[in-house]
């Protein structure tokens, strides 16, 4: 378990989490490798975003540890107990956790560009030039370079979420997680959010997708956990979820959604 | 097939659109109009006014001194009143049930009374209460303060802490609204990227609740600044209490009254202004 967990990018180990009698995490234990790209599929209500939630400690666990390259996320261990660490700890824990949300989440009263550095400048204390520099890089990146003095209601959903994307990279995560990305998208500009996450596939990023885009699912994921109820159902790769599911649920959910 | 025949063989005619007349409004504008000149033609015949008194005590010291001090003691009321309503509107939305217990208690006692009440109260109570006011620097010899209370709490005082006290539980509760305002993706968001609960609070959402709490808060400026007429009952020399002082020796009762009055427009298109540079500064996103 030692040597796995320090290799590991990320580690949910027996992970619990109910609202009071609600249980929405059923003791889920899941590993994945660096620049793994895995995908969370599963119906609505399945926990799929309080998963998520609980990898950056936006949500907090009833049982379970969480561990992001090898540290445990949240709390300190003394003895047998979990100690919830300071607000200060676990903002510093959250840098390296980048999260992109299914309703973009941009600063409403800051620029694109704003927006891109507020990690580097609020949060690492990055000089202004440089961070507007990186921050200037980021929106090249996502296709953007031309958007950076607009607000973000001056754009479409596709292109504000592609200025999410660059706003969570600029703080150079170790993982990143998605949050539902075109959920908000009509077709069209859903695909663009996927070539923006596919190619931050091909660039080694370790990334954990909730999402209802099949496409990202089937194309270039390397593996599918699929949940139902807050339980893990089937953690398998990718190309054998769709061609041999191996429970009933999953057989239903390819049935219905590849067709 | 002849309907459309001979609409096309028609002749193109000249149409004239005529709207319908709005009359209620324009009767009720002549109705408001005619009321209004009644009522000045009525305070010229009377003379209610002398206008070379009105424009002597205009610019008088004594007046100027009235308006400079409801002024200050408006504006730093103000001012103590947002930071107040700062903490108590955070403590409201803390989610401990104590400090929003006290926060809501800390509204209802200082909404639920007249400020005219409050003011009465600090003036007599604080002397009452405490004899003498003694602060030190804690574990130290330092001495900051050592007077008589009544020394202390001058008209002024009683009047800053009276207005601003009032004053802070209509700003929390605007202030609460302001940032309840604020969507819970975008504190999530700044979460996400490793901001701290005060940074969150300062880059994000005191910024997005800003646009609601200035149109409000500008408001509440414009009562201030005319609420410190009430400061005349502890005997400040403000606008009102000078202009009374006057009209009690000369009996220009009138004209001394429009004086206060003019100089509180004054004042109110001053605050105005502000908060129209405030709203322009956090616009509507």
């Amino acid at each position: 378990m030692d040597t796995s967990l320090k290799a590991a990018a990320v580690v949910l180990d027996s992970v619990s989490k109910s609202y009071g009698p609600v249980e929405i995490l059923k003791n889920v234990s899941v590993s994945i490798a660096p620049g793994e790209v895995v995908t969370l599929l599963g119906p609505s209500g399945a926990g799929k975003s309080t998963l998520l939630r609980c990898i950056n400690h936006l949500e907090t666990i009833s049982a379970g540890r969480i561990y992001v390259h090898g540290k445990l996320i949240g709390y300190r261990e003394v003895g047998d107990t979990l100690h919830e660490l300071s607000d200060r700890e676990i903002s510093a824990q959250r840098r390296s956790i980048g999260m992109v949300f299914q309703s973009f989440n941009l600063f409403r009263h800051m620029t694109v560009l704003q927006n891109v550095m507020s990690g580097p400048v609020h949060v690492l204390r990055t000089p202004k030039v440089e961070a507007a520099a990186l921050a200037r890089d980021l929106l090249e990146k996502v296709g953007l370079p031309d958007k950076a003095d607009r607000y973000p209601s001056e754009l479409s959903g596709g292109q504000q979420q592609r200025v999410a994307i660059a706003r969570t990279l600029a703080l150079a995560p170790s993982v990143m997680l998605f949050d539902e990305p075109t959920s908000a998208l009509d077709p069209e500009l859903s695909q663009e959010v996927v070539a923006t996450i596919r190619s931050l596939a091909e660039q080694g990023y370790t990334m954990l997708i909730a999402t209802h885009e099949m496409a990202i699912a089937r194309d270039f994921a390397d593996r599918v956990i699929f949940m139902v109820h807050g339980e893990v159902v089937e953690d398998v790769p990718a190309r054998s979820f769709f061609t041999t599911p191996r429970h009933e649920r999953s057989r239903q959910f390819v049935a219905r959604h590849a067709g | 097939m002849t309907v459309a025949a001979s609409c096309a063989m028609a002749e193109p005619r000249a149409v004239r659109v005529k709207h319908r007349l709005r009359w209620g409004a324009w009767l009720l504008s002549a109705i408001v109009l005619l009321v209004t000149g009644m009522l000045l033609v009525a305070a010229i015949r009377a003379k209610i006014m002398n206008l070379e008194v009105f424009l002597t005590y205009f610019t008088s010291e004594q007046v100027l001194l009235g308006a400079r001090n409801a002024l200050i003691l408006g504006t730093l009321a103000l001012a103590l009143a947002s930071v107040i309503g700062l903490v108590v509107a955070l403590m409201r939305v803390s989610g401990n049930p104590i400090l929003a217990g006290l926060s809501a208690t800390y509204v209802y006692f200082f909404r639920g009374t007249p400020m005219l009440i409050q003011l009465l109260f600090w003036f007599n109570a604080l002397p009452t209460m405490f004899q003498r006011l003694h602060l030190t620097i804690p574990f130290t010899d330092i001495v900051l303060l050592d007077a008589p209370t009544t020394t202390v709490v001058t008209p002024f005082v009683a009047a800053l802490a009276g207005l601003g006290l009032a004053e802070g539980a209509y700003m929390a509760e605007i202030i609460r609204a302001g940032i309840l305002a604020v969507d819970k993706g975008q504190r999530a968001a700044a979460r996400a990227i490793g901001m701290t609960e005060a940074q969150v609070l300062r880059h994000v959402v005191i910024p997005q609740a800003a646009r609601i709490i200035i149109p409000a808060g500008g408001n509440q400026y414009i009562m201030l600044l005319k609420s410190t007429s009430l400061a005349s009952a502890i005997g400040f020399l403000e606008l009102l209490r000078i202009a009374t002082d006057i009209y009690s020796s000369n009996f220009m009762v009138i004209e001394l009254l429009a004086v206060a009055a003019f100089w509180y427009l004054v004042m109110t298109a001053f605050a105005t202004a502000i908060q129209t540079v405030l709203e322009k500064t956090f616009p509507q996103r």
